[in-house]
């Protein structure tokens, strides 16, 4: 059976998202079908205000509706700790530590393979960061391989401008056991080892 | 490890195959083409999740079944654990391990050893051969050998890349070089701590086996020069990273990366001449079968338990002294063996537990 022309079509933009497959997308529209029409109207508009009205932060690449984005709007944190992280959603995970310095989002997650040179990545607002009250720059990049490489890479341009550099420690998780930790991220931990 | 009980649904022309384990030494035998290497190929795959013949899951479907099943029983460490897997036409594969899916990493899955003819050209064959060896034991070992390699893979192409394209004067390509040799040293380290424990294993056992006063030494053969005795991570970083330079040249050249582990090898001494070059066709068979039986002994070491052997057409190709010795080692061995071979005269007298392979049926065979 030939499923109406418009309900198929918005069953192939929901499968197009990610995690969503042809079951759920369809099980999705079916439900949007019998949702209240005020209600899909705000879906729709949600949607379209986030895509389009939410964008980099021109400084740090932090995603905002306004410029600059509120982090570097605050006159609060501490300007001498910048810290590097992939994606804007790390932000949230680090702001949860309470870390109250500034940011640097890549916004974007450099894979080895798929991606050319190192050096076609845009680094000039990064260096734009790099100003003389900065102290510290923390590397927060993801534990494999592609964000090590990275890593280095920024190492070598922060280097450059005589700034201390440091990364997260690698190692176990807090409340986990020992005795469940894979042996990478227990090697790791022994060679990250603290003195008490 | 026991493997305890086996059921194969629609596998190849294995249809419908409910297996009770017999003794420790399992001998499956029938003509060509009955089903006996799919036997091992089913044992083989709920270890490691791929087949040792075909990369294709789909050829591995009865034809006109839409699902293979393999579900196995066994007893490891004295737990009872359970294996299942099956593959979907168009729906793919599914593993578990006690009921829960799990991935084919999962510490608790079968371990086999693999014995296939080709195996006896270990020696005399090409280099790629015994770094697969390598890689192959040290996966099946250890998850961080895995992590590594894979990660040494993915930089070593991205490094050949850069050769590639004549990148190599920029800053980016000093930072892979760096990455590189670090993942690199990782790799190396723990094939040189393998291969010393293979050494230590290997000396009694080809004595016993080859009934020869040889002595056999096994060592890892680096591919640059490694200016110490001692060797640890520094050490090797170190060389490679002068290596690189002493090489840039004819890497420029070449446009491949001529430094790594990808290159090395491991080297037999048979009273210290190279086994490859200096020892006869019948030694360097004898050296294959004590390497297989190391393998075995070292999962015993290493973690602490006895794989299953399985062992595909093997004794066809030894002679029949060494058939001898080998069946005797087997059947009083403190590990549970599958072995296929064609119908031979001398098949009464096998040791161990009996199968008769036809066309997908396995038949218990019982002698007076």
């Amino acid at each position: 059976m030939r499923l109406p022309r418009p309900l198929e079509n918005l069953i192939d933009q929901l499968s197009k998202l990610p995690t969503i497959g042809p079951k759920t997308a369809q099980r999705l529209a079916l439900y949007i079908l019998k949702m209240p029409g005020g209600e899909v109207k705000e879906l729709a508009q949600s949607i379209l205000d986030a895509r389009f009205m939410v964008y980099p932060c021109p400084i740090c690449g932090n995603l905002t509706d306004k410029s600059p984005c509120i982090i570097c709007q605050d006159e609060e944190r501490d300007r001498s700790l910048l810290c590097v992280v992939e994606e804007a959603s790390d932000i949230l995970a680090i702001e949860r530590t309470g870390y109250n310095g500034r940011y640097y989002v890549l916004n974007r997650t450099f894979r080895l393979m798929e991606d050319g040179d190192l050096t076609d990545i845009d680094t000039e607002n990064f260096q734009q960061m790099l100003q003389p009250i900065v102290q510290e720059v923390i590397l927060a990049m993801n534990p494999t391989i592609d964000g090590e490489v990275i890593s280095r890479y920024l190492h070598t341009i922060v280097e450059e401008k005589g700034i201390k550099v440091t990364r997260l420690a690698h190692g176990l998780p807090v409340g986990g056991d020992i005795e469940y930790a894979d042996e990478i991220t227990l090697r790791q931990a022994l060679e990250g080892r603290k003195e008490i | 490890m026991q493997l305890q009980t086996l059921q194969i649904r629609n596998f190849r022309n294995l249809v419908n195959i409910d297996y009770q384990a017999g003794s420790s030494l399992n001998v499956l035998v029938g003509n060509n083409a009955q089903g006996k290497t799919n036997f091992l190929e089913a044992i083989y795959l709920l270890s490691t999740g791929k087949s040792f013949r075909t990369a294709l899951d789909e050829d591995l479907i009865q034809y006109n079944a839409g699902q293979y099943k393999i579900y196995s029983q066994y007893q490891m460490k004295e737990r009872k654990l359970s294996s299942l897997l099956y593959y979907k036409r168009a729906g793919g594969k599914s593993f578990f391990i006690n009921n829960k899916e799990a991935p084919f990493t999962h510490s608790d899955r079968l371990r086999v050893v693999l014995f296939h003819p080709d195996d006896l050209f270990l020696v005399k064959g090409p280099p790629s051969g015994r770094r697969a060896f390598l890689d192959f034991v040290l996966r099946q070992l250890s998850l961080e050998y895995q992590f590594y390699l894979e990660n040494y893979n993915k930089i070593l192409r991205k490094r050949n890349f850069y050769l590639k394209n004549e990148q190599t004067k920029s800053k980016s390509f000093s930072i892979i070089n760096e990455v590189f040799v670090e993942q690199a040293s990782r790799v190396m380290m723990q094939r040189i701590q393998f291969t010393s424990i293979l050494d230590e294993i290997c000396g009694p056992l080809y004595r016993a086996f080859s009934q020869e006063k040889n002595h056999l030494r096994i060592r890892y053969a680096i591919s640059f020069p490694v200016k110490s005795d001692k060797i640890n991570l520094d050490i090797l970083q170190n060389a490679m990273m002068d290596d690189i330079k002493n090489r840039q040249e004819k890497e420029r050249t070449r446009k491949t990366s001529l430094v790594g582990p990808h290159l090395d090898d491991l080297h037999f001494y048979q009273d210290d001449r190279l086994a490859r070059i200096y020892a006869s066709q019948g030694q360097q068979r004898n050296i294959a079968v004590t390497l297989k039986l190391a393998e075995l002994h070292s999962y015993k070491r290493i973690g602490g338990e006895y794989p299953l052997f399985l062992l595909d057409e093997v004794l066809a190709e030894l002679d029949k002294k060494r058939r001898t010795l080998l069946l005797e080692y087997l059947k009083d061995a403190a590990f549970q063996t599958f072995l296929t071979s064609v119908a031979w005269e001398g098949i009464d007298q096998l040791p161990g537990t009996v199968f008769a392979v036809q066309e997908g049926n396995l038949i218990r065979r019982e002698f007076s």
